[in-house]
């Protein structure tokens, strides 16, 4: 009796230290994802005066002025189109290097030399990388153009896309294909009407993972971009942290912007998310 | 259904992959502007974020209706806006049609050629309404104090028109002191009016600029300075050192906390909110922060005075100009100059200013019923006529700015002696000018 | 499609092997026919820049050769060192500490949790910090740390834990720990997720029987859990590392490198070479440095994880 007494007060005690370690846990997780949304939210007088953890009033006015009177909505515009040419051109081109990959016999030092390269390019330093492509972009004449982006962009996302779609095309049976080849269809046909249909929601997800990887990218753009013509959204978010004006509402209102795009696309692609990060090592089933 | 070959799989597969990666710059292409003409429709200007450009963001709108043509004003913060115009002049491109530049930042410019010469090419003459210093500062190579070995014998061009007329200034709280004459004023008041959560002296203390910017009238009154006539390196002389004392110790004493992170925002924000007693000051930072009604608390309590006496004897104040230039990559380079011209008329000047614009037009500077609403038009006057000091005209200035004012703000955070310090931003700044082919 | 799979005649035997070695060296070279142009021109593509940096390394700005001094400059710079030690440093503040509390949380969730609803509500409560842009969560702790107007020293002193304003970012030693708390808050849960994941494959059969002999909770780990995650840890940090080494956004925003160059980490202080001094001769011999070093470390480093390869 007196024993079990003992035992229940240590869980209890375990219980209750656990419990704190994660109220301060969720605490350092959520307040700054609060205090983002609470300062996005305050008026430009508020600011002004001394700090208010819960805003006096509400505005989306700083909204406004982001998108509207600062005309981030271009930026927003160009963030999309980069983002979405970057997908295609990434997924394109890592569907035509995995297919033969996982679909046809290759050697298996092919194979493993391939990918090991393709995983040795995540270990690039963009910084490294811009200092010579920028000469590349001055010699093309595309600096202050989308397409400069796009094509750094794919490449530095290519070697996530192969990765991934490798995973989701080997898991797939060889015979599915092979009946359709029996059944008279060509390669090309089993392809598209066998193949890519099964592998779809693999495709997309990896579609959306580069999306959100495109869509956080800073350093290239920063450097490759010089007018609302091909500035991206993060760099607009950058540009808001200045020298003499007090805007931090317009800076956090920025940042909630920035951050809602690839939030709302998680909740479309959660599950390969890790996959993606690990190079699928890692794979919800 | 039909059966193709390997060969035709294969160049479907290419076909499609082709097809999908031309679709970017199909997209691409619906995001860019179409061709030249000779009449633009509109003008790209690169500007600086901030109350220095936010005027002529207000006045673009009125040359539209005047004109038809858009002004889009592309801003930038401060640094970045300098290495995006070195960056942009060295692609060639041709996204700005006119860039604002700080002062500090011609000889680059003027060294590189990116600019195109606005006296030969589109007719600027000086104006004796304009202080002769403004038309000085935009023109390369410099026409008075050392120039550097690349550039002389060039044919001096203006390059550059001021459009905000920045000269820095000082500013103290007229409700509780009169006016500091020297820097040993300036500190006996910094240690009588320093209180709790009051700060007898606001150091804009951030790395770089900001500490190069509020360090350097300070070096110049007390005799000190970066180089002297033949660029020889002046940092770690006694005067030098000892108006970095006076800044770092002296002064820091009475300053606001966490001074080597202050930028001119924060400074503003202390002084408008009546937590600070004085402090060098802009006049970007007057009308947009410490004299504006919705957000400060000290309106009408504080004045402007032109920088205060040094050991040397003199009060120097620092040239901190925007102009606006025409990029080479412009192609639309006399649009481009009307532009600048349209600018410089004393009524479109007059609304520049009923904007928040700096002017600098004697005319206008000297205007008694302005005087009210600008108080530190007076000032700035006085400013321009004692012929303020400029930054040295070098085009290693980005390279020498970032060495002193990373050493200012190691000795503002008290992380090493003024004296190292300097030892240590001369020794680098040496080393530059060295590799740079100046005389050493 | 799963009716189709049924119907599949099985392969072996209906076919001549001689014929199926036919199509197989077919389809092998359909494969090559694929592969090859694809590859050739990412390959083309990636070693372009590479042939620029070490061009560019080589010769002065108006493009005469000038041998090796570039290298020479590059190397004799202290701040490269300095650079080097602050990344350092950041790498051993924060791979340490994000893999400790992710293991914690991991084996937290995995002992205590049962619920799949709230086990799934964690899941998407971890992603989430991942895919938050850098420079939007540079924007939060700048709102959190800078002076004046930062909250966290309004929370201290509000709470009377302290009496001044407490420079976080103009201190030394907090603006790294400023700089990597943001690290943490970002990355940790990318541990947690790669170690809970890990933890999952372990046998419960293998579990029980350790329950029964009296295993505790700490020999349960030590001797059955941490056996299937050490080739997670390598791969944790392998990803790890190489995130180090491209920080840049968050550091950019909350400190530019600053105090001082305390936090300018490698990539801060490349792009302040190439970028506001313009040297590009010396920043394209800092490229083809690190290129080179981190193509060595990765030769010698991959061989070890547990990448599925064939």
């Amino acid at each position: 009796m007196r024993r079990r007494r003992r035992r229940s007060a240590a869980v209890w005690a375990r219980v209750a230290l656990i419990t704190v370690g994660l109220a301060v846990a969720g605490l350092l997780y959520a307040f700054p994802l609060y205090w983002l949304v609470v300062t996005s939210l305050k008026s430009k007088a508020e600011l002004y005066t001394s700090i208010t953890l819960f805003p006096r009033s509400l505005t989306l006015e700083s909204y406004g002025n982001v998108l509207i009177d600062s005309g981030f909505w271009m930026l927003l515009r160009n963030s999309v189109i980069v983002c979405l040419s970057t997908v295609i051109v990434t997924i394109a081109v890592g569907l035509v290097i995995t297919y033969p990959l996982t679909r046809l016999p290759v050697p298996p030092r092919l194979r493993v030399g391939v990918l090991n390269w393709a995983l040795s390019l995540r270990f690039l330093p963009p910084i490294a990388v811009v200092i010579p492509y920028f000469a590349i972009v001055r010699t093309l004449q595309i600096y202050d153009q989308p397409i400069a982006l796009i094509g750094i962009y794919s490449l530095f996302n290519l070697p996530f896309a192969i990765w991934m779609l490798k995973g989701f095309l080997a898991e797939i049976p060889l015979e599915v294909e092979e009946v359709a080849l029996v059944d008279g269809a060509n390669r090309w046909t089993a392809f598209l009407r066998v193949l890519l249909p099964l592998a779809a929601p693999g495709i997309m997800a990896a579609g959306i993972i580069v999306f959100t990887f495109a869509w956080s990218e800073f350093l290239f753009a920063l450097i490759l971009t010089a007018t609302p013509n091909a500035q991206t959204f993060p760099v607009g978010v950058q540009g808001l942290v200045t020298q003499f004006a007090i805007i931090w509402n317009q800076m956090a209102a920025a940042g909630v912007i920035a951050m809602s795009v690839p939030l709302v696309l998680m909740v479309v692609a959660r599950k390969y998310m890790v996959a993606g990060l690990t190079f699928g090592v890692i794979r919800e089933k | 259904m039909q059966r193709i070959t390997r060969r035709e799989f294969v160049k479907r597969t290419a076909v499609t992959s082709a097809a999908f990666t031309s679709l970017p710059a199909i997209l691409a292409a619906c995001g860019t502007s179409t061709g030249t003409s000779n009449k633009p429709s509109k003008l790209v200007i690169a500007a600086v974020k901030g109350n220095e450009d936010a005027p002529l963001k207000k006045v673009v709108g009125k040359y539209k209706s005047e004109t038809g043509i858009t002004m889009e004003v592309v801003e930038f913060p401060y640094d970045q806006l300098f290495e995006k115009l070195v960056t942009t002049f060295q692609a060639n491109g041709s996204s700005y049609d006119l860039c604002m530049m700080d002062d500090p930042w011609m000889p680059k410019f003027g060294t590189m050629g990116a600019l195109q010469p606005l006296d030969s090419n589109f007719g600027f003459t000086r104006d004796s309404d304009i202080p002769t210093v403004v038309y000085d500062v935009g023109t390369w190579p410099p026409p008075h104090g050392p120039v550097p070995p690349t550039e002389q014998g060039k044919t001096q061009h203006l390059y550059g028109i001021t459009i905000v007329g920045n000269v820095e200034m000082f500013m103290y709280r007229k409700d509780k002191s009169d006016a500091p004459k020297s820097w040993d004023d300036v500190l006996s008041n910094a240690a009588k009016y320093n209180a709790a959560n009051f700060y007898g002296y606001v150091i804009r203390g951030k790395a770089t600029n900001p500490v190069s910017s509020d360090s350097l009238p300070i070096l110049w009154s007390f005799g000190g300075n970066i180089f002297d006539d033949n660029w020889k390196v002046q940092l770690d002389t006694p005067a030098s050192i000892d108006a970095v004392t006076f800044l770092t110790r002296s002064l820091k004493k009475y300053a606001e906390p966490g001074a080597e992170n202050t930028d001119a925002a924060d400074r503003s924000r202390l002084m408008a909110i009546g937590q600070a007693y004085q402090s060098t000051v802009w006049p970007g930072e007057i009308t947009d922060i410490v004299e504006d009604p919705s957000v400060s608390q000290v309106k009408g309590k504080v004045a402007y005075i032109p920088i205060p006496q040094g050991k040397s004897g003199k009060g120097l104040g620092m040239m901190g100009n925007w102009l606006l230039g025409i990029p080479k990559g412009s192609k639309n380079g006399s649009a481009a100059a009307d532009f600048i011209k349209w600018m410089l008329k004393t009524d479109n000047m007059r609304n520049y200013v009923a904007n928040g614009g700096i002017p600098i037009r004697k005319s206008i500077l000297n205007d008694s019923s302005l005087a009210s609403a600008n108080p530190y038009f007076q000032a700035l006057a006085q400013s321009f006529d004692a012929v303020p000091n400029w930054r040295p005209r070098t085009d290693q200035w980005n390279a020498v700015e970032t060495s002193y004012g990373t050493a200012m703000n190691a000795a503002v955070a008290g992380q090493m002696s003024p004296q190292a310090a300097m030892q240590k931003a001369a020794g680098e700044i040496r080393t530059t000018m060295k590799a740079a082919n100046y005389p050493s | 499609m799963s009716r189709l799979v049924a119907e599949i005649p099985a392969p072996t035997g209906t076919e001549p092997v001689r014929a199926g070695r036919r199509r197989r060296g077919r389809q092998e070279r359909l494969a090559y026919m694929i592969l090859l142009p694809a590859l050739g021109t990412v390959f083309v593509i990636v070693t372009i820049p590479f042939v620029i940096a070490v061009f560019q390394s080589i010769s002065s700005d108006d493009g005469t050769l000038i041998g090796l001094s570039n290298y020479g400059r590059a190397l004799s710079n202290p701040l490269l060192y300095e650079a080097l030690r602050a990344t350092g440093f950041y790498a051993l503040i924060v791979l340490p500490t994000e893999i400790l509390l992710g293991l914690a949380f991991a084996l937290l969730v995995h002992r205590t949790v049962r619920r799949p609803g709230l086990r799934a509500t964690l899941y998407v409560l971890a992603v989430l910090p991942l895919v938050v842009p850098p420079v939007a969560v540079g924007v939060v702790a700048r709102l959190i740390y800078a002076p004046g107007y930062g909250v966290l020293n309004y929370l201290l002193q509000s709470a009377g834990i302290t009496h001044s304003e407490i420079q976080w970012l103009g201190v030394p030693i907090l603006a790294m720990g400023s700089v990597a708390t943001v690290d943490i808050w970002q990355w940790t849960p990318f541990v947690y997720l790669v170690l809970f994941a890990g933890l999952q494959t372990v046998p419960r059969e293998s579990v029980e029987a350790a329950q029964v002999d009296g295993a505790t909770w700490w020999t349960q780990f030590i001797y059955i859990e941490l056996h299937y995650l050490w080739p997670l840890f390598l791969l944790i940090l392998f990803f790890r590392t190489a995130d180090v080494l491209r920080v840049f956004d968050h550091v950019f925003i909350l400190t530019g490198g600053g105090p001082g160059t305390t936090t300018q980490l490698l990539s801060l202080y490349m792009y302040r070479i190439e970028f506001k001094f313009f040297d590009a001769g010396q920043a394209a011999a800092l490229a083809v440095l690190v290129l080179v070093s981190i193509s060595i470390l990765y030769a010698l480093v991959t061989r070890a994880l547990p990448l599925e390869r064939a």
